[in-house]
């Protein structure tokens, strides 16, 4: 089941059996608290407005709705980045706790809203930070929405990226491809640029994009350590934690006896090969 | 006394010059285009709003005062080349046609305006791309001329949309100030339109509306009397839709909180309020400070609008700030005033 299951569609309005048996997840304003709910959602609420991000993000709105129009998670879901914003500026502990449970989650952190944003906000990046929180506390419904994105996260964790060429529908990115434009110039991409600027090969198959040298995730990997990613990430679920470690572990052996072997090839015929530590 | 130098040839300049001649100044008139009347003329401003009067009616009489007046010298395509101060006044440098001429002058009005902001900038909006996508300099002279046609293919809209603040309060593109005027004239064009062809729908998409003061109730008009349709929120991005043949305008309406899309065959977009490449100019060429905006600031706004601060120097009309014309001309007369003081005394 996907994250966005739960979330009821815009397009279509709930029918009677569904508006009496309200989805898996509570949505705004359903939800009764218990105590223990309330003490967590006062301190996420403190900590969010404490992050130093949270100034330099949130500047205040028009609520133009410009960030919305762009938005791909808007076109389909009960959600938009103008209310993220509006609740991150205006919003009170329970509102965040709210949004926290499942909205944030329909984003995907494609930073189209910035782009649009008149005002400079940094939606996607607050987005961001609200996700932070529900995973640095561990969040009931954080586990339950993520936990059907094992696969995404391990292909983040360990190559970086999960999203492929093929997931792209034409219909629903009027601004993308050939009616694309740059700043100040008008141009289009004509199919020839296309080809010329993408290799063929991930024009043709998705595999392409997941490939990615050893070195290169194992650098990933040093930094989602370093910057307690990883810590983030297991508290939320261990078992995919310790599954990651493993992998990493078995790639960062085979890049040392592959390292080991280049160099002996080497010796004596160049200088040091570059040390890499990973 | 040496002659008081008004530099722009709008409202603002014409009025200070038209001001300044009745008082009994020898004043020179300059002007970097061909022609007189500033925007208004330069783009054929259609009727203004809030009363719907032709822009004529307004335009010919400053016109008129200035047009064979003996006490003006009129020198068109003509710029400003140097300004030095000297004891009383400037010497300033004039360049017209390559030629250069020195003329000594006793005080300075800076009448140079605004431009209008280039839509082209918003790219999301498609002007300049699609055909059919127009702004305020376009769509006046149609108006003017009672041809609301799409360019694309020379038919009559069906449905037609204006989009608010394109090119103001957005930080995208630098310019965070609001252009004062746009409310009011999309509005008014919008009435211009449906009064003349009723069968043409019109829709403004909006995210304030700043029709402030008595220009209100042309707005409140424009629903009860014209059934012109207000939708709260903004347009982000103009595509084509049915093969190309409309404009596809996606928005979020933030009354209902849904993402909108709604075909339209014509889109005005409200291009904002910019100082004009002539204030730029003229803030270099006399060393004034400028607000972030990029506007003249006058020493104390707030007391007195046309006082630049520096003696024998002041301003008018819209080189300060987005203005709307009886603004600008009520500040050529204030500044024609202030200039002809400091060149008598
Ligand atoms: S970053 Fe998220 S909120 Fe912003 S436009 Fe993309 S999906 Fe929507
Ligand atoms: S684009 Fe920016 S100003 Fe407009 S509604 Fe979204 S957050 Fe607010
Ligand atoms: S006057 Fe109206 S259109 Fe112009 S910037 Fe202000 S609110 Fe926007």
């Amino acid at each position: 089941m996907s994250v966005v299951a739960h979330l009821p569609r815009r397009a279509q309005s709930l029918t009677e059996e569904e508006a009496e048996s309200p989805p898996a997840m509570e949505l705004t304003g359903r939800h009764r608290m218990s105590e223990d709910e309330r003490t967590v959602a006062a301190t996420i609420f403190d900590e969010f407005h404490a992050d130093p991000r949270y100034r330099e993000f949130v500047l205040g709105c028009l609520n133009c709705g410009e960030c919305t129009t762009g938005c791909p998670a808007a076109r389909f879901y009960d959600f938009s980045p103008r209310e993220m914003l509006q609740i991150a500026a205006t919003g009170d502990a329970t509102t965040l706790w709210d949004a926290l449970q499942e909205k944030i989650w329909a984003c995907c952190q494609c930073y189209t809203c910035n782009m649009r944003c008149r005002f400079g906000n940094d939606i996607a990046g607050i987005i961001s930070v609200m996700r932070e929180l529900s995973v640095i506390h561990g969040l009931e419904s954080t586990r339950r929405t993520l936990a059907p994105f094992g696969r995404s996260l391990t292909l983040l964790m360990t190559v970086g990226t999960q999203v492929s060429s093929d997931m792209i529908q034409p219909d629903f990115f009027r601004d993308w491809g050939p009616f694309a434009t740059g700043s100040d110039q008008v141009w289009q991409v004509t199919p020839e640029v296309m080809r010329k600027a993408i290799p063929l090969d991930v024009l043709q198959t998705t595999r392409s994009s997941w490939e990615v040298s050893v070195q290169t995730s194992l650098e990933l990997f040093r930094i989602y350590e370093e910057t307690g990613v990883l810590d983030m990430l297991r508290g939320l679920d261990p078992d995919l934690t310790e599954m990651l470690v493993d992998i990493v572990e078995e790639r960062r052996e085979e890049f040392a006896e592959a390292r080991e072997r280049f160099s002996s090839e080497l010796a004596g015929q160049r200088g040091p090969v570059a040390t890499f530590t990973g | 006394m040496n002659p008081v130098l008004v530099l722009g040839g709008g409202p603002a300049g014409l009025s200070a010059a038209g001001e300044l001649a009745s008082l009994g100044a020898p004043t020179i008139l300059v002007e970097r285009e061909g022609y007189l009347g500033g925007n208004p003329k330069r783009w054929h401003y259609s009727l203004l709003a809030p009363d719907l009067r032709p822009t004529e009616e307004v335009m010919d009489p400053l016109l008129g005062k200035i047009e064979g007046n003996s006490r003006i010298e009129l020198r068109l395509s003509t710029t400003l080349a140097k300004a030095e101060p000297v004891e009383k006044g400037y010497r300033v440098t004039l360049r017209s046609a390559g030629a250069l001429e020195e003329r000594d002058v006793s005080s300075v009005i800076v009448a140079t305006g605004f431009d209008h902001f280039d839509s082209r900038r918003k790219f999301e909006y498609g002007y300049g791309r699609y055909p059919d996508v127009l702004d305020f300099k376009e769509i006046e002279i149609m108006l003017h001329e009672d041809r609301v046609l799409r360019p694309s293919d020379g038919k009559p809209p069906k449905r037609m949309a204006w989009i608010l603040c394109v090119g103001s309060r957005d930080v995208q593109v630098g310019n965070p100030w609001c252009c004062r005027m746009g409310c009011v004239v999309s509005i008014k064009q919008a009435v211009e339109v449906r009064r003349k062809h009723p069968e043409i729908d019109a829709y403004v998409y909006y995210m304030d509306i700043r029709t402030y003061g008595l220009w209100e109730d042309l707005y409140w008009k424009s629903m009860q009397e014209y059934g012109v349709k207000f939708v709260r929120g903004r347009i982000g991005q103009i595509t084509l839709a049915e093969g190309g043949s409309r404009l596809m305008a996606t928005g979020e309406d933030t009354i209902l909180s849904r993402p909108t899309e709604v075909p339209f065959d014509m889109i005005i977009l409200a291009s904002g309020m910019e100082p004009s490449a002539g204030t730029k100019e003229v803030a270099t060429l006399f060393g004034l400070s400028v607000g972030p905006e990029g506007f003249l600031t006058p020493r104390i706004s707030d007391l007195n609008p046309v006082d630049s601060g520096v003696p024998g120097l002041f301003f008018a009309g819209a080189a300060t700030g987005p203005k709307a014309i009886p603004d600008a001309i009520t500040e050529g007369m204030g500044a024609a005033l202030r200039a002809f003081q400091y060149a008598r005394d």
